[in-house]
């Protein structure tokens, strides 16, 4: 076996052996005070470079993962509509920031998941448009949507901005992404729904969807706005079904349970307005 | 102990006393650097966007839409000399609604954002291109980007007379949503922008 010239084991030269021995000691203490200083620097200078002001978001930066379309199977003795809950942003795209490493995408993720249970126990059908920390495109989270003939499409959002404690549930007022003109056709020759127009023979529907979740929602969040509000929010534009978008107010609380735990009455809300809407869904056009 | 690890132990305290000791002065300098940088940015705004006069111009009472609160706009009077040219007048407006806030909580648009061009075509419809900064700065969030469209839309609407519709782009592209939740593809209706103040909270009408 051939050895180091070095090897402190080495016989033949005991005080050379010493010597090695120390050169080895040595570069393994300059070697550990680098890796030491390096993992020193990197973290302290991350702590100090990170911003306060949040970050923007970056949609659809990660490669999209792939829709959901085959509808699950339905629970047993469910009723309703099926709830597609949307929780916004994911992957790369964290929506609002916190101080602390607080994200959107990471507490909408964790209110889905806590609506769903809470949903599913009062017989509804639930979907998530994602499970997991992916971020589906608008087009594949409508598409989930848009795979089952009665659904109502709920988008979980939480605000950078607003007053802490107070969630506001907003209906889209966008109509057009091509052309300012009212008369635009929502159908096309071929009697086909125009994707980029889909929400709008729901609009009037959502609104009142947006209007008794929002009721439901002032008595258990104070300072909540009584009504709805239209808004043009880019995750309803897609969807053939009523659909709203709640937002809860804000990120900037230091208290992530706080955010989280609004997810209780959130699933109230949408359960009561679900049921207020009810004899009125059917409205609809598919 | 082996003498080696001692040596290890020793050097390892002494490279964690001195980042400890080193941390203080690099903090001070990154706050210096960032004070900097704002300070350049600010200086870089006040070049890029230098206030406009035209010879037209008459110092009118101008509405601008400002938050009045965490969720909504209200006008505030601002004494401003408008210019009688349309397209001159919108950028004034714009100009003044992102440099000129009472207050920084009533900021609507971050400072850094600038007018590109500002167009206003035969149908009524003006386009205003803004740059990166008003998607980049802005806080993501469905309230914070409808207060900040409500606010342009409003002020336009509020001092510019025959404007119907409004289109937002971003360096020159038209964008999917203003910063992650807002849709920018459509254009919003600037005849139901001139609602009552008490409605603020409602959005303005996309078409």
């Amino acid at each position: 076996m051939m050895r180091s010239r070095f090897d402190p084991d080495r016989n033949d030269a005991p005080g050379l052996g010493r010597a090695a021995h120390n050169i080895s000691a040595m570069l393994c203490v300059v070697r550990t005070s680098i890796f030491s200083w390096a993992f020193f620097l990197a973290v302290g200078s991350r702590a100090l470079l990170l911003p306060a002001w949040p970050m923007p978001s970056s949609p659809q930066e990660e490669p999209q993962s792939a829709p959901q379309p085959a509808p699950p199977a339905p629970v047993a003795g469910a009723n309703g509509p099926v709830v597609v809950l949307d929780p916004a942003h994911g992957g790369t795209d964290t929506g609002a920031r916190g101080e602390g490493g607080i994200a959107e995408r990471d507490i909408v993720l964790q209110m889905a998941r806590t609506v769903r249970e809470q949903l599913l126990i009062q017989g509804y059908r639930v979907v998530l448009t994602r499970k997991d920390d992916s971020n589906p495109s608008y087009d594949d989270r409508a598409a989930i949507a848009n795979a089952y003939r009665e659904a109502v499409f709920v988008s979980l959002h939480v605000a950078s901005t607003g007053t802490p404690g107070t969630v506001r549930a907003y209906y889209d007022q966008l109509s057009t992404a091509i052309a300012p003109e009212p008369t635009l056709a929502i159908k096309s020759a071929s009697g086909l729904v125009v994707w980029e127009q889909a929400q709008r023979p729901y609009i009037d529907v959502s609104r009142h969807l947006a209007d008794a979740i929002q009721s439901r929602l002032a008595r258990s969040f104070p300072g909540s706005p009584s009504q709805s509000t239209g808004a043009a929010v880019r995750a309803l534009r897609s969807i053939m079904a009523p659909s709203v978008a709640i937002e809860t107010s804000s990120i900037s609380q230091s208290n992530r349970d706080a955010l989280t735990g609004s997810a209780g009455p959130i699933s109230s809300a949408i359960s009561d307005g679900i049921a207020a809407l009810r004899p009125s869904s059917a409205a609809g056009e598919k | 102990m082996p003498r080696g690890l001692k040596i290890v132990l020793v050097i390892l305290t002494a490279a964690v006393v001195a980042g400890l000791i080193s941390l203080q002065p690099l903090r001070r300098r990154v706050h210096r650097l960032s004070d900097l940088q704002s300070a350049e940015e600010q200086a870089r705004h006040a070049v890029l966007a230098p206030p406009i006069s035209t010879p037209t111009d008459v110092t009118v009472k101008a509405q601008i839409f400002w938050a009045a609160g965490p969720d909504k706009v209200a006008p505030v009077d601002v004494d401003l000399p408008l210019s009688a040219d349309p397209v001159e007048r919108s950028r004034q407006l714009l100009q003044a609604l992102i440099a000129n806030p009472p207050s920084e909580q009533q900021r609507t648009l971050p400072a850094d954002t600038t007018l590109s061009a500002f167009y206003i075509v035969s149908d009524g419809t003006a386009i205003a291109d803004f740059s990166d900064a008003i998607a980049s700065e802005l806080p993501s969030g469905i309230l914070s980007e409808q207060m900040a469209v409500d606010s342009i839309a409003r002020t336009l609407a509020s001092n510019v007379r025959g404007l119907l519709r409004l289109k937002i782009l971003i360096h020159g592209q038209e964008v999917d949503t203003l910063a992650g939740n807002v849709d920018l593809t459509g254009f919003f209706d600037l005849s139901s922008a001139l609602a009552s103040p008490a409605a603020a909270t409602k959005a303005t009408s996309p078409r």
